[in-house]
């Protein structure tokens, strides 16, 4: 009998430790999930690391690692990881990780995407920060109100830019065209790219004059806007309809013959890289703080662009505006927003920062980064432009309805397979508007 | 041991239950009875880690899926059922679905068969000769083992743009196609000569099967005269048969959910014009480049029922056409 009873304790010391060792894996693999709670309120200098995320390219990656080593300099214990993708997979990627909770600490973040993430309660309420972690002398409240939906401060604006027409100089006297000279018809401006691009081919550069802008929502938007419209109307209907959008595609029917602008198929091999990045175009519409990343692309030889006012289809109206090109946010689920708060204000505020930066991220809509700032170069182009077009500047757009990102960016698919010569013009509209009730409806 | 212990060194009444145990049904004694339920614990115990992946990695999400395809939801909000509004949407009203599944057909009935081919014709080359041989299918079998991964397809991007190798390569026979990435055209045949190129799996089962083959088999259709085609078509092919049947089963089902390769080559865009906007690259797209989880779910739903009813289909055919060597069938 001993030797049984000898053999069962040792057994049950064994299933003992069978349970002993499950929960002591299950207690790791919780305090594993759980690791990232520890270390929240380093204010006495614990070691905190903080994701930072932001859309853009490999010049814009280099200013943020310049930016963030100064301020890792002057914030020791705090480390910070970056990372960063084109804008469509940026915010592909910002879907998956606000369903699962794993939003960076703090975003580089657009204004289109503002209501669908603070409605849903993934942005931090930044309140408690505002003149404590972040200062906010330097902010109007009206720049200030930018990054609040709802009452509530969810965002703060890094940059404001406007709308406009780039030139590569270098290409131009190539072929030997005058720069377009800005605000004038879209007609004037598509015959324009039509010479240039002739012109590029009598040389035999594999040049063109531009893309068809018509793939652009914007360019849809400054058309609506000098007639007094916009996109989308204060409660978030389309301000537009199926004739107004076949319209407007209709206008770059010529650019799209393989000749006068841009093929199609160049741009697909390029992307995403735009024909202006990779030397290809001569002009480009765009948000006007592109500049620098232009530069970047265009690579040694460029030290300018130039910078002119895009067509307009009504003289004296108010067709452009001014909107914030970026804001900063924190993720809610952030667990050091202290940290995080401290990391905002060091990329809005701090003269280093906007040194740094110059215009990459658009005029600095903070006064004391803006005036702490010796703009020049392309920079200061930048700041001249803005100036230049005051007259035209109007009254901002409701702010974005939700779903917007996704609208433009199925604009811009549209309008690219227009360019391929896949669909027609009727076909392209009707897909346009299928799309946009699904979004609109999500 | 310990069951025998008592009855050998215990008294009468170790013996009565023993002797019970015996008439209960045989040699199953409670000791071993009790071991035997220790053991099926200890099995489950050690099974725990892969139904806890079963229930919670495969059968949850297939059950949420399943319930997501009949609502709209937009990762944010809560789902709203919409009833068969997803798959109504699907085949009345949505273009782009219609064009992707018409890709991915093309893709799948081009490029399987061609790969399948290329996998044989090669296989049978390896085993023409034995001496180099291992040398050869490691070679062969490499571009499968890193065919599928993001390397290859950023190469793959490369070597077909305007001016690249195969571009270049072809000018100089005279063949001016410019670059194929962003060619409306030509993308398709490039994805599927990328697929073709990754037949060393295939290939590798292929070769296994015709050494199966009796060498007699060959001998003997040589000695009535059998040329090489004829010997292919009227031994090599029925033998193998079977093999041919489980690649082309596989490859086909591998072949619809083609999405690495055409999601990198296209930067995720599904262009040029949606030539790369295969069933896969459609359906995540739809879910988190749109947010239409629910219709993407609808999707994922409608691609598992073709592709078992495709299976389905095969495994009918080939009742008629596949040999199982030594059934009379």
């Amino acid at each position: 009998m001993p030797d049984i009873h000898s053999t069962r304790r040792g057994r049950s010391t064994r299933r003992g430790l069978t349970a002993a060792s499950l929960l002591i894996t299950g207690a790791l693999a919780l305090s594993g999930c759980a690791g990232g709670g520890s270390g929240a309120g380093g204010e006495d200098g614990e070691e905190v690391t903080l994701n930072l995320a932001f859309w853009g390219n490999d010049v814009r990656a280099d200013l943020y690692d310049q930016a963030l080593a100064v301020f890792t300099e002057e914030n020791p214990n705090i480390t910070v990881n970056t990372s960063f993708l084109a804008f469509p997979e940026f915010w592909e990627k910002r879907q998956i990780e606000a369903t699962s909770g794993g939003l960076p600490d703090v975003m580089q973040f657009d204004y289109s995407y503002m209501r669908q993430y603070s409605e849903n309660g993934l942005l931090l309420d930044l309140e408690p920060y505002l003149g404590e972690q972040i200062a906010t002398d330097g902010y109007s409240d009206q720049i200030l109100d930018i990054g609040v939906v709802d009452d509530t401060t969810y965002g703060i604006a890094t940059s404001t830019n406007a709308w406009g027409l780039f030139q590569n100089p270098v290409l131009l006297e190539q072929i030997g065209v005058e720069p377009y000279e800005g605000g004038t018809s879209w007609e004037d401006y598509t015959d324009w790219v039509t010479e240039a691009s002739e012109a590029a081919a009598a040389a035999g550069q594999p040049l063109f004059g531009g893309t068809d802008w018509t793939y652009r929502i914007q360019n849809f938007e400054l058309q609506l806007r000098a007639d007094g419209r916009n996109l989308f109307t204060d409660d978030g209907e389309p301000d537009f309809d199926e004739d107004d959008l076949r319209e407007f595609w209709e206008q770059g029917e010529s650019l799209r013959d393989g000749a006068s602008a841009i093929p199609g198929q160049r741009l697909e091999e390029i992307y995403p890289l735009s024909g202006f990045d990779a030397a290809q175009t001569t002009t480009e519409l765009t948000w006007d703080n592109f500049g620098a990343g232009y530069l970047g692309n265009l690579g040694e030889g460029y030290t300018e662009l130039l910078l002119t006012a895009p067509p307009t289809s009504e003289e004296g109206s108010q067709d452009l505006y001014l909107k914030p090109s970026m804001l900063h946010t924190i993720a809610e689920t952030t667990d050091h927003p202290e940290e995080s708060a401290l990391l905002v204000d060091f990329l809005v505020n701090s003269p280093e920062a906007a040194e740094i930066f110059g215009t990459n991220r658009g005029l600095p809509a903070s006064e004391t980064q803006l005036e702490g700032l010796g703009l020049e170069g392309l920079d200061a182009q930048i700041q001249d432009y803005e100036e230049s077009i005051e007259d035209r500047l109007g009254d901002a757009p409701p702010v974005p309805v939700v779903g917007y990102g996704a609208i433009e960016e199925e604009f811009r698919t549209t309008g690219l397979d227009l360019g391929l010569g896949v669909i027609t013009v009727d076909e392209a509209v009707d897909r346009f508007f299928s799309e946009m009730d699904v979004i609109l409806d999500n | 041991m310990t069951s025998t212990t008592p009855v050998t060194s215990a008294g009468a009444p170790e013996v009565a239950s023993a002797a019970r145990a015996v008439r209960r049904g045989g040699p199953i004694s409670p000791g071993r009875r009790r071991q035997q339920r220790r053991e099926n614990v200890a099995a489950y115990g050690f099974l725990v880690p892969w139904l806890l992946g079963f229930f919670g990695l495969t059968v949850g999400p297939m059950a949420i899926s399943l319930y997501l395809s009949f609502t709209r939801f937009n990762l944010f909000g809560d789902p709203r059922w919409i009833g068969f509004d997803n798959f109504v949407r699907m085949f009345t009203d949505d273009p782009n679905y219609v064009q992707s599944v018409t890709i991915t057909l093309v893709y799948v009935l081009v490029g399987t068969p061609i790969k399948l081919a290329a996998a044989l014709g090669i296989a049978m080359l390896l085993n023409y000769r034995d001496a180099g041989s291992g040398f050869f299918r490691s070679a062969l079998y490499a571009p499968s083992l890193i065919g599928a991964s993001v390397s290859v397809a950023i190469v793959w991007r490369a070597m077909f743009a305007t001016d690249g190798p195969v571009d270049s390569g072809l000018s100089i026979f005279g063949i001016q196609l410019g670059g194929w990435v962003g060619n409306v055209d030509l993308v398709v045949p490039m994805l599927i000569l990328l697929a073709v190129w990754q037949f060393g799996a295939p290939m590798v089962i292929f070769l296994a099967g015709l050494k199966q083959v009796p060498a007699e088999l060959y001998e003997a259709a040589e000695v009535d005269g059998a040329g090489s085609w004829r010997r292919f078509r009227s031994v090599t092919l029925p033998m193998l048969s079977p093999v041919i049947f489980f690649n082309l089963l596989l490859e086909t089902i591998n072949a619809f959910q083609i999405f690495a390769s055409a999601f990198i080559i296209s930067n995720g865009t599904g262009g040029p014009g949606g030539q790369t906007n295969y069933y896969t690259v459609y359906l995540y797209e739809r879910a988190f480049a749109n947010q239409q989880l629910g219709y993407a779910s609808a999707m994922a739903w409608v691609l598992l029922v073709v592709v078992a009813i495709i299976a389905f289909i095969l495994f009918r055919t080939s009742r008629g056409w596949v040999y199982y060597g030594g059934d009379s069938r």
